[in-house]
């Protein structure tokens, strides 16, 4: 089990002998930041959620920014950042959040904070085997707190903060405890990663992660124009072609080289461009591996790690054989990956509508989450949402989480967990299409779900006539919330 | 309903707690009319499916019926390799074996060669019981020694039978039985008649399950005529009209209170043949009202489902004559009631007494995707049974409209030189073999036929989507794999 590094980070390295130069330089640059957070409510949308409290570290990484994790500062309320050699507690807001990549940059409004601080410099990916020292305030200290570790291994890894996202990741056998969460991790002086994530359980010990330079030089280049776009994805999946008749079916000769393209998401940047069956040869000019991995700075790295070194707007090149024959296709990414409902999300209060008592909501995560359904269906559509894309049909899939009794709607307990499918014959596809149905006045609202054979059928006079009574009863303040999102804007 | 599920079975085996006050000690009956009935089952391993599981060995009270038959639940005698009757104090056995099982009434006839063993013995009658009568639930102790428990009837209502498409009326009784080592099967008596066969036990409940005389009698007249068709099946889904603004949008006025809407009819189902629409409001079967929840009021029974009235009512083969309602006329229709087989599910409910098929390809393990393989999984197979299969399997009805006739899916594979790179490719559904589309296992030799090029190529509906194999190797190193792995043999097709 992964979890977070919330506070306390409590660990003692093996070696002794300092690997920075100026100490208490580096220390003036590093703020605990505190966080009071609010959740999203998605029981009762129309309310805010619960509220924390919690800190982590952040890092002087330019002349008046603080680096830190997305999740120290997510669903942020209020923000203050603090240093040891200063009382004063400085108010800070959020300038750039990347979920993707839990990395964020924060701003200090009042000058005086950056008195005496010196951005620190990013280093490069340490070496295995070498040391290196993490800084943070554990348990919400007052003081600063460093440990020491060794840099055991340098792979691909789920980011916790969105579950989504996997990207490179430097493990490290501090056992940094939560409170490290944001803190530069240093070697010879330069930041070479920023703690973010532990692991814990039976399995194993002394072990946490770091997000490594690589990641955060894109961040930061990311965000230079103002605006932060995500990685880009190529969206497609491969599968190995070690077996000698699969090798021979492609057209490919003994050398160990090419994978089958096996899936292409025709909402990622190479829907339309690659096809299954068609074999990578190479990518950018490295040249890919029967097993998908690819040589990259002297590193056997997976084939993805060269979309992940690209942003918006940027191109690959890759050589393919399609029907044996060679083809080069050129992919530009014009859009990151739009589907993020397997995603948590943060900062954004739920979508919903509200219709006679019904609960209307698009399944997301965090949907799952606050719900835990039962519905065999609810959990296939989401799961497969990506690999079967059912987000053609359904951008978003919209469920009936929840059902406000009412005359209006006591008969109608077997549509709960229900997705809908159409509206008076019109199909469903966002939450929008909903709201705009039920914004119509026919005489009866007649709503498909998907495999009930059966419609839900709501009398508009009823509607009409219970609609202020489910309000006051329910204590509703809104009946609609309806996001306009990346991916039903894209879906149109 | 899935927690339901899983409690019942695991209280249906065994009768724990010996607490309770003993009924009556009833005087045996003179002369006894049960014996015990042992079996030995061993059921195929749908995982490998070449083998079988390890054999395993059940005691059950058997009820003599006229003719010299002895009445048993089905599970009792599912996969069964030997079967015997043995006294009730113990001691004498003789061999015996199952002469008609249908798995889905849940009912087996079991017959021995030996007729003087059954002599002793004086058969049972069957009679109805009705809520409120008192039943008694019987039980042998070591000693062949009656042990009877009486408990009150307090419902006959449609039910869940093991094979869960299929319910069909049940009794329950509130009777505190008690832990005996050969408690399955268990008859339920009135008045020295038999009434039903325990299902299920809840001893936390104390309630029973039983298997009501009306299915018993009409598996025993199914029984006499062969070959053996089985319960008739109307094959509609059903949902409740009790919502008044959905009434009003069917169109239903208020001089029509009852109708339950025909929400899905089974494409080539007896519903669909006789004229039944998606759609419908069924007002009448037979002659009697049927109400807003779908149920009428049987002359015995009283309020209970219309699947009573096709199902245990009906034979194959008969004529119902049903009215419906559809836009905004009343239609009569007549409908032939079938039997709805087994083979004819895409994903089959039950593979028992049946080897299952499978088809080794050069190392990959193919097979038909059933219930009784996700059943492997064990009693929370629907948690714990590929997400996917589940799915399939439940909304099997709505996704395989237009085929396939069955799923063949790639089990597992067995690592050899041939199948470098895919050692890892497990429960995906096959869609195509060298281009010809799988609709059953044993289309898989037909496709196997048309390599092109040497390579045999296998379509998934799943990553890697497509993998190949060559196609002189497959049958260079046949004996080698069938030798390295043990497999008493690559394939098992019909």
């Amino acid at each position: 089990m992964i979890h977070r590094f919330w506070l306390i980070a409590l660990a003692f390295g093996l070696l002794v002998a300092p690997v920075f130069g100026s100490p208490n330089e580096i220390r003036k640059s590093i703020a605990r930041i505190d966080n009071t957070m609010q959740d999203s409510n998605y029981r009762v949308p129309w309310l805010p959620g619960n509220m924390a409290a919690g800190s982590g570290t952040g890092w002087v990484v330019s002349k008046d920014r603080i680096l830190t994790n997305a999740h120290v500062v997510s669903n942020a309320r209020f923000l203050t950042v603090s240093k040891e050699d200063d009382p004063k507690k400085y108010i800070a807001t959020v300038e750039h959040i990347a979920h993707d990549c839990d990395l964020a940059l924060l701003k200090v409004d009042d000058p005086a904070f950056f008195k005496n601080t010196k951005p620190l410099e990013l280093g490069g990916i340490p070496e295995l085997e070498s040391t290196v020292a993490v800084f943070g305030y554990p348990i919400g200290g007052e003081r600063l707190s460093v440990t020491q570790g060794v840099v055991s291994r340098i792979d691909f890894r789920t980011y916790t903060h969105s579950v989504l996202d996997s990207h490179l990741t430097i493990q490290i056998d501090a056992a940094i405890n939560p409170g490290n969460s944001g803190g530069p991790v240093l070697q010879d002086g330069k930041v070479v990663g920023v703690a973010f994530q532990g692991f814990s359980g039976d399995v194993a010990q002394n072990v946490g992660y770091m997000i490594p330079t690589p990641v955060i030089r894109h961040f930061l280049k990311d965000i230079e124009d103002g605006h932060y776009d995500r990685y880009m994805d190529l969206s497609i999946s491969v599968a190995n072609t070690l077996n000698p008749a699969m090798r021979k079916a492609l057209g490919l000769g003994d050398d160990d080289h090419g994978v089958m393209v096996s899936a292409v998401q025709s909402a990622g940047v190479c829907g339309g461009k690659l096809q299954v069956g068609d074999v990578l040869l190479s990518i950018d000019g490295h040249e890919i591996a029967s097993d998908g991995l690819l040589e990259l700075d002297g590193e056997r790295v997976l084939m993805s790690e060269v979309a992940e070194r690209k942003f918006l707007g940027d191109e690959v090149k890759m050589k393919i054989l399609r029907d044996k024959q060679p083809l080069e296709v050129t992919v530009k990414f014009d859009r990151a990956w739009p589907f993020l409902m397997q995603a948590n999300s943060y900062d954004t209060p739920p979508a919903y509508v509200l219709f006679g008592g019904l609960l209307f909501q698009p399944l997301s995560r965090n949907l799952l989450g606050a719900y835990q359904f039962q519905s065999d269906r609810v959990n296939y559509f989401y799961d497969n949402f990506v690999t079967k894309e059912i987000y053609k049909d359904h951008p978003e899939i919209i469920v009936l989480s929840t059902i406000l009794p009412d005359p209006i709607n006591t008969y109608l307990a077997e549509f709960r967990e229900g997705i809908v499918d159409e509206i008076n014959d019109r199909k469903i596809r966002t939450l929008q299409d909903m709201a705009n149905a039920f914004a119509e006045k026919p005489e009866f609202y007649v709503i498909k779900f998907i495999g009930y054979a059966r419609p839900l059928v709501l009398e508009r006079s009823a509607v009409d006539a219970a609609r202020e009574r489910i309000r006051k009863r329910y204590n509703v303040l809104a009946e609609q919330n309806i996001l306009p999102t990346e991916f039903t804007a894209a879906s149109r | 309903m899935i927690i339901r599920r899983a409690a019942l079975l695991l209280s249906c085996l065994f009768f724990a707690a010996v607490q309770t006050a003993r009924a009556d000690e009833a005087k045996p009956e003179a002369p006894l009319s049960v014996v015990r009935v042992n079996v030995t089952n061993q059921p195929w391993d749908f995982a490998r499916p070449w083998g079988k599981r390890p054999p395993y060995s059940r005691r059950a009270v058997g009820t003599l019926l006229s003719g010299n038959r002895v009445l048993v639940t089905a599970e009792l005698v599912a996969n069964a390799n030997y079967v015997e009757f043995e006294t009730p104090e113990g001691g004498q056995r003789v061999p015996a074996s199952v002469e008609v099982v249908d798995y889905e009434a849940n009912l087996a006839l079991l017959k021995t060669e030996d007729t003087e063993f059954l002599k002793a013995y004086q058969p049972l009658e069957i009679t109805h019981a009705k809520v409120g009568d008192s039943l008694a639930v019987w039980q042998l102790e070591s000693n062949g020694a009656l042990l009877v428990t009486k408990g009150p009837m307090t419902t006959a209502e449609i039910g869940h039978y093991p094979i869960d498409d299929a319910p069909l009326l049940v009794y329950r009784v509130t009777a505190p039985l008690q832990f005996r080592d050969s408690s399955f099967t268990l008859p339920v008596v009135k008045e020295g008649k038999l009434v039903g066969l325990v299902m299920r036990y809840d001893n936390t409940t104390n309630n029973a399950e039983v298997l009501p005389a009306p299915v018993i009698e009409h598996f025993l007249l199914d029984a006499k005529k062969a070959p053996y068709e089985g319960f008739p099946r109307i094959g509609i889904s059903s949902a409740s009209t009790r919502d008044p603004q959905f009434r009003r949008y069917l169109g239903l006025t208020s001089e029509t209170t009852g109708g339950v809407y025909i929400s899905d009819v089974l494409r080539g189902g007896p519903a669909a043949l006789g004229g039944m629409e998606k759609g419908d409001v069924l007002l009448q079967v037979d002659g009697e009202a049927v109400d807003q929840e779908g149920n009428y009021k049987d002359r015995e029974y009283g309020k209970i489902g219309v699947a009573n009235l096709f199902s245990t009512r009906h034979y194959e083969g008969d004529v119902v004559k049903v009215a419906v309602f559809r836009k905004g006329t009343k239609k009569e229709l007549e409908i032939t009631l079938k039997h709805r087989p087994v083979e004819s599910y895409v994903i089959e409910p039950y593979v028992l007494d049946r080897a299952p098929k499978f088809y080794v390809l050069g190392g990959l393990v193919l097979e038909e995707l059933s219930r009784q393989y996700l059943k492997e999984y064990g009693n929370d197979w629907m948690k714990k049974a590929p997400e996917q299969f589940v799915y399939f399997d439940r909304q099997q009805n709505e996704l395989f409209k237009d085929g396939p006739k069955k799923l063949v899916f790639l089990n597992r594979v067995l690592p050899s030189d041939l199948t470098i790179g895919y050692e890892e490719l497990t429960q995906i559904i096959v869609t195509k073999i060298n281009g010809m589309a799988i609709q059953s296992l044993d289309d898989v030799p037909a496709a196997l036929a048309q390599a092109k090029d040497g390579l045999h190529k296998i379509e998934f509906d799943n990553e890697p989507r497509v993998i190949y194999l060559d196609a002189a190797q497959v049958t260079a190193e046949q004996s080698a794999l069938q030798q390295k792995y043990r497999l008493p043999s690559l394939q098992r097709l019909n």
